[in-house]
């Protein structure tokens, strides 16, 4: 339990410093030599230092928004096997629960957003909301495709210990396919570059960007932390999957899947360097290809695990 | 444990998904010779012994389903100038649903046929089902002239699955005389190709509804 609480105090305190892992290998690709590792911490501290200004059309939703979208990214974590150990909650059927508190942050943001009657906001929440639906879909997808393989509802049951490789021995090739729809979803829900790109200059082209235009101050480093964890949220399903070794020194394990963690950070700088980012309506088309993914791992573990 | 097969087979399904949600011509040959390089060395290792025969005709399969077809497809489009962009029918997205459904329906229906019980992965007969009406699909949803004639090359990939599947070794004269037609096929619809382009400028079989006698 106590390990359980460590680890995840240890997973918020470095969740800003992998972000910053995306920023140095998009520099290294550009030639340059970016900014430093601790960024998003000295960007943090700064943001805390501010004030706020709140605009005379806004309610008391714009000021919550923040505050529920970074507590629903804490609660997520919790029920999350950081390192292969158990995590500090879990009952049965908690992914369900755990995707569902996510949206629900991302409806206090949308809502937030809405809220300031910003044109440019109201745009780019009607796309947050519309790709996260495909992205559900493949979520449900890959979680039957589980259930399938170990009978159980719980992300222990599938992130803990040595039952990730187990899930690798049982279905094999298709679990390929899963890896891929989860990197798929993991760019969609953080708004990475192939979906939105995170650095534009455009407002008529952001989608998670320009739904926080009007965030300033603390409130702004509230948002960019919940992003940061939300990240790490997803980056660390991936991870495990692709390294589910599963070492008996808790201290070993750590170190091990950090590493896999920067290997998946580093493919999400390597994604963002090489591609650009897809016109709008093909968007949609790429996270269904996602689902297509994920669907076809589900029927093909079906033929063989009877 | 999966099979060595079956692995190969996941592949060849996969190109079905990407082949059916690829928009551009160079990337649609380049899955369709991906998928002739799988489905013709999946015999290697369904049979436990082959003869030097068997290893020449399934090795020169290799090479006209794997590089020659889609080699001569890649230089018809670079010197007739064609243009990259497929038009549809049926849209990418639905394309794409389609292609799931083909992949769900394929199994049930392989095991109503019930054909034989052979040495290999559970998956050969489903797959081939698969690509022969996804062959099929292509060939309706898609107007551009070249997609039409890939998929064409889909169906015959599911026929020698098949084939692969029912024979035990005596059969590579008959699946080499049906991929000969095939390259012959192949050949005369480039000729074809190649006047419809020059009449018409473009490829879409749209335009030769307005042939007169």
């Amino acid at each position: 339990m106590i390990e359980s609480i460590i680890l995840w105090i240890l997973a918020i305190c470095l969740s800003p410093f992998y972000a910053a892992v995306i920023l140095k290998v998009k520099a290294f690709f550009g030639g340059k030599k970016g900014p430093p590792l601790l960024i998003h911490y000295f960007t943090l501290i700064k943001l805390m230092q501010k004030g706020s200004v709140y605009s005379n059309s806004t309610t008391f939703i714009f000021k919550m928004g923040p505050i529920a979208s970074l507590s629903a990214a804490l609660m997520a974590l919790l029920f999350l096997p950081i390192a292969g150990r158990s995590p500090v909650l879990s009952f049965n059927g908690d992914v369900i629960f755990v995707l569902y508190v996510l949206g629900l942050g991302r409806f206090f943001t949308i809502a937030a957003a809405m809220d300031t009657a910003s044109p440019f906001e109201g745009m780019g929440a009607a796309r947050e909301a519309f790709f996260p639906i495909i992205c559900e879909a493949t979520m449900f997808m890959i979680l039957i495709l589980f259930f399938q393989l170990t009978g159980e509802l719980t992300f222990a049951a599938y992130f803990t210990g040595i039952q990730t490789s187990g899930l690798w021995r049982v279905a094999g090739a298709p679990m390929l396919f899963v890896v891929m729809a989860f990197f798929i979803i993991l760019l969609t829900e953080n708004s990475r570059v192939p979906v939105d790109d995170p650095a534009t200059h455009l407002e008529l082209t952001m989608i998670h960007e320009v739904m926080v235009l009007d965030h300033s101050g603390p409130d702004f480093g509230l948002i960019e932390l919940g992003a940061f964890i939300k990240l790490l949220f997803y980056s660390t399903f991936v991870a495990r999957l692709i390294c589910p070794i599963h070492a008996a020194h808790p201290f070993v394990n750590f170190v091990i899947f950090c590493a896999a963690l920067s290997g998946v950070y580093v493919a999400i700088g390597v994604t963002e360097s090489v591609m650009a980012r897809f016109r709008m309506d093909r968007v949609s088309h790429f996270v269904l290809t996602s689902f297509a993914l994920a669907f076809f791992a589900t029927v093909i573990t079906l033929e063989f695990v009877k | 444990m999966i099979h060595p097969v079956d692995i190969l087979l996941i592949l060849v399904l996969l190109s079905v998904l990407f082949a059916f949600a690829s928009s551009r011509l160079p990337v649609l040959i380049r899955i369709l010779a991906f998928q002739g390089v799988v489905v013709s060395i999946v015999p290697f290792f369904l049979e436990h012994e082959m003869t030097a025969g068997g290893i020449i005709f399934t090795t020169a399969t290799l090479t006209i389903r794997g590089i020659i077809i889609p080699w001569s497809f890649y230089s018809m489009i670079k010197k007739m100038g064609i243009k990259r962009e497929v038009e549809t029918i049926v849209s990418y997205n639905a394309s794409v649903f389609a292609s799931l459904l083909l992949i769900v329906a394929a199994p049930m229906l392989s095991h109503k046929f019930n054909m034989i019980s052979f040495s290999g992965g559970t998956l050969i007969t489903s797959t081939a089902i698969t690509l022969v009406v996804a062959g099929m699909f292509l060939l309706m949803a898609r107007r551009n002239a070249i997609a039409m004639v890939l998929g064409y090359i889909m169906m015959e990939n599911g026929i020698y699955l098949i084939g692969t599947a029912l024979s035990s070794g005596a059969q590579h004269i008959v699946e080499f005389g049906i991929l000969l037609d095939v390259l012959a096929g192949v050949m005369i619809m480039a000729i074809m190709l190649q006047s419809i382009k020059q009449k018409y400028d473009n490829l879409d079989t749209a335009q030769l509804s307005k042939l007169k006698e």
